[in-house]
């Protein structure tokens, strides 16, 4: 709907031909633009994935960061450049997802600071709140890698601000900003041999391409989209009409939490049926955790009948706490409370964190939920390969954990930075980013870690130390025919990538499947093999693989983690 | 001066020919099951067999040397004309210590002239084993009685004991170990390191992930703790597990040139407890 939009779109009305100062109105205006821009393209930018794997999340990523952005300013009424700008990165910052998403909150973050103090601005400020821009987005990465979008931004500050004469006007000056973005793109490829190799050019390069040529768009006098539709605002990072009154309906159900202690006199609590739970709580909801300590139930379910919940529980036991909380107003009341959040924060400053180390993992299936749970995890941020969490979904988590220290596992590489930037934003504990860059290493660090030792570098090492010795595997489908490294794949194809190289590509599922595990547990030092089976796992594919390696490999500890992740049937992780 | 004979009792995992052929009279702790009242002793029922009960599930439950039985095995050695040291399984997991302590105390009315010492060796399996042979090379090189004693009760706050469990279930049932919360939850493929400590309790150390990780951590331990690495006895013992208690012994030639004097059974007493692959390393450090 938006690309017929833009090509029935008109110029507008305001002259902006020649303008010399940039101010609030025109920049909100424009970042509206870039959005849509982003947002028209976004599945485009997630094609642009350097695996033939359908996980591609990048326009997504993007498109959701600068959308919380809008989010930020969209009732504003302000023409002070500054003011329009720095609410506009704040919100970036918060809703950054993805490692593009936060390179491009950055990038906002640098020009903001760079026009602070700018009410309005001239090419020559604007392109100089550009360059500390770039400059941001660099130092958030810890080695920054050349041609990706850094490189494109980079490239197309300096080019356009290497073109600023006394007659240019912040028109001239997209122009030359979009043109050059557009060339440093193309030539990702030539830098980055993976791209090359899949033939494909960067896809955070891309998407800030499609936003700047949004802002350039509007700057040019065209109307991109703005036909009433709302932009789809992600619920978690930044709502703002979800309130919950006497004419709202129920959309969400209740978040609801319980602490059952098991009593003798109603079950037998050493054989009390938690899967006959499980089961039950999947029938009324979903996002469904439940797990037995000693004589303790602890279950999370999202549902829109909690008393069923609690007449069920009640038959075996009574209750420790009760938390049933109307989803809606919990979506508002985090969508609203971000700025208040320190307020309420600076009034519990004087009670002492509760416990030494609190932790929070990211997950995406039922089954590593659960086991992150039992391992002592105290939060889930919900999200994986194709939905990364953003910074304000990591800093809600911390809000729920009173401790000193909160260990992180993003367990995804491109979600790592988004937890870092929460953890510089956050105040009151301390944030350990660990670099688990897959579930299976988040798993391995979460479970050696001897949490009883109150030298938070001795934990942290610890983690380290069982990290190095994890090699991680994925098995996962083909989307596309492709040669890598040797290895001819098939579309359709199974495939099995170590260290982000293709090394196994078979017609047959569990030939990939058994080949991969095979490389691993030949690699020298490894014993243990650990498998996360997907939620597209048979059993008979686990009997086949079981058997295969029991006869292969009949010294090595072989387990099975009922993992539940998407996209990858199997995952294993060879210690 | 009068000779003595040095007595023990099964806790210390030395199979009964060993002890013999040392010269070292013992009384074995007994053992059921929970679905019978038949009771064993370590003689009755070899570890294999008993081991592979335990893991159909079987629970095994072990009762104390008595008083009464303690007290006529040592008069038989009173009445013979030599005294006693008894090298005693830890009074922190069983009461045949003190079963021994009060027959020692019975018998002195009856025979002032004689001498009975009791040693608690604070210790349990090989590392009871370990002190009860150093003590026996003592008497061997002419300690008296008391001069060995003093040995005995100097050198057990010196034997490093550390071990790993196949499963951790069985500790925790048994009660003999309390899991802090970093051993509660998930234990897939995580492997608890423990030791004992000064009073004789089994202590969780650290957990690891896999199997030939926790044994190379035990071997970790000797490298750290030992006092000569490459000289001196280390005894091992295993709950049905001879694979990994040979791996242990080749780890700890190859990283230290040491060797491993004795490979002996987990016997029924603390298998009971600890359960079919356990695995257990003893020497003489600078401290437990």
């Amino acid at each position: 709907m938006a690309k017929k939009d833009k090509k029935s779109s008109e110029r507008s009305t305001i002259n902006v031909k020649n303008i010399k100062y940039l101010g609030g109105f025109l920049l909100s205006k424009m970042a509206r633009g870039g959005a849509k821009q982003l947002r028209t393209n976004a599945e485009e930018v997630n094609k642009l994935n350097v695996f033939p794997v359908p996980d591609g999340d990048t326009g997504d990523n993007m498109r959701m960061t600068i959308e919380s952005g809008i989010a930020a300013i969209e009732n504003m009424d302000s023409d002070d450049l500054a003011e329009v700008m720095k609410a506009l990165s704040h919100g970036m910052l918060l809703g950054a997802r993805g490692n593009s998403g936060v390179i491009l909150s950055q990038f906002f973050a640098g020009m903001a600071k760079g026009l602070e103090s700018s009410e309005k601005a001239d090419p020559v400020t604007f392109g100089h709140a550009l360059e500390l821009g770039v400059q941001q987005a660099y130092s958030s990465v810890m080695t920054p890698t050349e041609g990706t979008i850094l490189t494109v931004a980079r490239e197309a500050v300096e080019y356009a601000v290497a073109r600023l004469t006394p007659k240019s006007t912040i028109r001239t000056l997209f122009a030359d900003l979009v043109k050059e973005m557009h060339e440093s793109l193309d030539r990702t490829p030539e830098i980055l041999s993976v791209l090359k190799e899949a033939g494909v050019v960067d896809s955070g390069g891309a998407g800030l391409l499609y936003i700047m040529d949004g802002f350039n768009r509007v700057l040019n006098g065209e109307e991109i989209a703005d036909d009433g539709v709302k932009y789809e605002l992600v619920k978690q990072s930044a709502p703002t009409t979800f309130a919950f009154d006497e004419n709202s309906e129920m959309t969400y159900g209740y978040c609801t939490e319980l602490l059952v202690q098991l009593q003798r006199s109603k079950t037998d609590i050493e054989n009390f049926d938690i899967d006959a739970l499980r089961s039950f709580l999947v029938s009324i909801g979903d996002s469904v955790v439940a797990f037995k300590t000693e004589s303790i139930v602890k279950l999370h379910v999202h549902t829109f009948t909690p008393e069923k919940v609690i007449e069920y529980c009640r038959k075996y036991g009574e209750f420790l706490t009760v938390k049933i909380e109307n989803m809606s107003v919990q979506h508002t009341e985090l969508g609203e409370n971000a700025p208040d959040a320190n307020t309420a924060a600076q009034k519990e400053e004087n009670i002492p964190p509760a416990k030494r180390y609190g932790i929070v993992a990211v997950s995406n299936g039922p089954g590593i939920e659960n086991l992150f749970l039992e391992l002592g995890v105290d939060v889930i941020v919900h999200g994986g390969q194709t939905q990364n969490p953003s910074t304000n979904d990591f800093l809600e988590a911390f809000e729920k954990i009173s401790a000193e220290h909160i260990f992180v596992f993003p367990n995804n590489g491109n979600i790592f930075m988004a937890a870092q930037q929460a953890g510089d934003l956050y105040g009151k504990a301390e944030i350990h980013v660990l670099p688990s860059k897959n579930i299976g290493t988040g798993y391995v660090a979460v479970s050696a870690a001897n949490y009883d030792n109150p030298d938070v570098d001795a934990v942290i090492a610890e983690m380290n130390e069982a990290m190095q010795r994890v090699t991680a595997g994925y098995v996962s489908p083909s989307i596309r025919d492709a040669d890598m490294n040797g290895v001819h794949i098939n579309s359709g194809d199974t495939i099995g990538i170590i260290n982000k190289e293709i090394v196994v590509s078979d017609a047959d599922k569990m030939t990939a499947t058994c080949k991969l595990a095979s490389m691993l547990l030949d690699l020298p030092e490894k014993f243990m093999l650990t498998v996360f089976c997907g939620e597209d796992s048979a059993e008979d594919e686990k009997e086949k693989l079981t058997q295969y390696l029991g006869e292969k490999y009949p010294d090595a500890e072989v387990y099975f983690i009922d993992g539940g992740q998407e996209i990858y049937p199997y995952i294993f992780v060879a210690e | 001066m009068s000779n003595y004979v040095i007595f023990t009792d099964s806790g210390c995992d030395i199979k009964p020919e060993l002890l013999k052929a040392w010269g070292v009279p013992f009384k074995s702790l007994n053992f059921r099951f929970n679905d019978s009242e038949k009771e064993y002793s370590n003689e009755d029922m070899n570890s294999s067999e008993f081991y592979a009960k335990m893991r159909e599930g079987a629970i095994a439950k072990t009762s104390a040397v008595n008083v009464e039985t303690f007290v006529s095995a040592f008069e038989e050695i009173l009445k013979n004309g030599n005294d006693i040291l008894y090298i005693g399984f830890s009074s922190g997991l069983s009461t045949t210590y003190n079963s021994a302590r009060l027959a020692a105390q019975q018998l002195a009315e009856k025979y002032p002239e004689r001498k009975i010492i009791t040693v608690d060796t604070l210790a349990a399996s090989a590392g009871q084993g370990l002190i009860l042979k150093l003590t026996l090379d003592k008497k061997n090189e002419g300690a008296t009685l008391e001069e060995a004693a003093a040995f005995a009760e100097d050198i057990k706050f010196k034997i490093s004991i550390w071990f790993t469990v196949d499963d951790l279930v069985y500790l925790k049932r048994g009660g003999r170990v309390s899991p802090t919360a970093a051993f509660f939850g998930n234990m897939l493929g995580i492997k608890p390191v423990l030791r004992m400590d000064d009073e004789g309790h089994l202590i969780p150390y650290s957990k690891v992930r896999g199997r030939k990780t926790s044994i190379s951590a035990l071997a970790d331990k000797y490298g750290e703790l030992a006092t000569n690495l490459d000289s001196g006895d280390i005894f091992i013992s295993h709950g049905d597990c001879i694979t990994d208690a040979q791996y242990l012994a080749d780890l700890l030639k190859t990283r230290y040139n040491a060797n491993v004097t004795l490979i002996t059974d987990v016997g029924t007493v603390i298998g009971a407890h600890s359960g079919p692959g356990t695995l257990a390393l003893f020497f003489v450090g600078k401290e437990r």
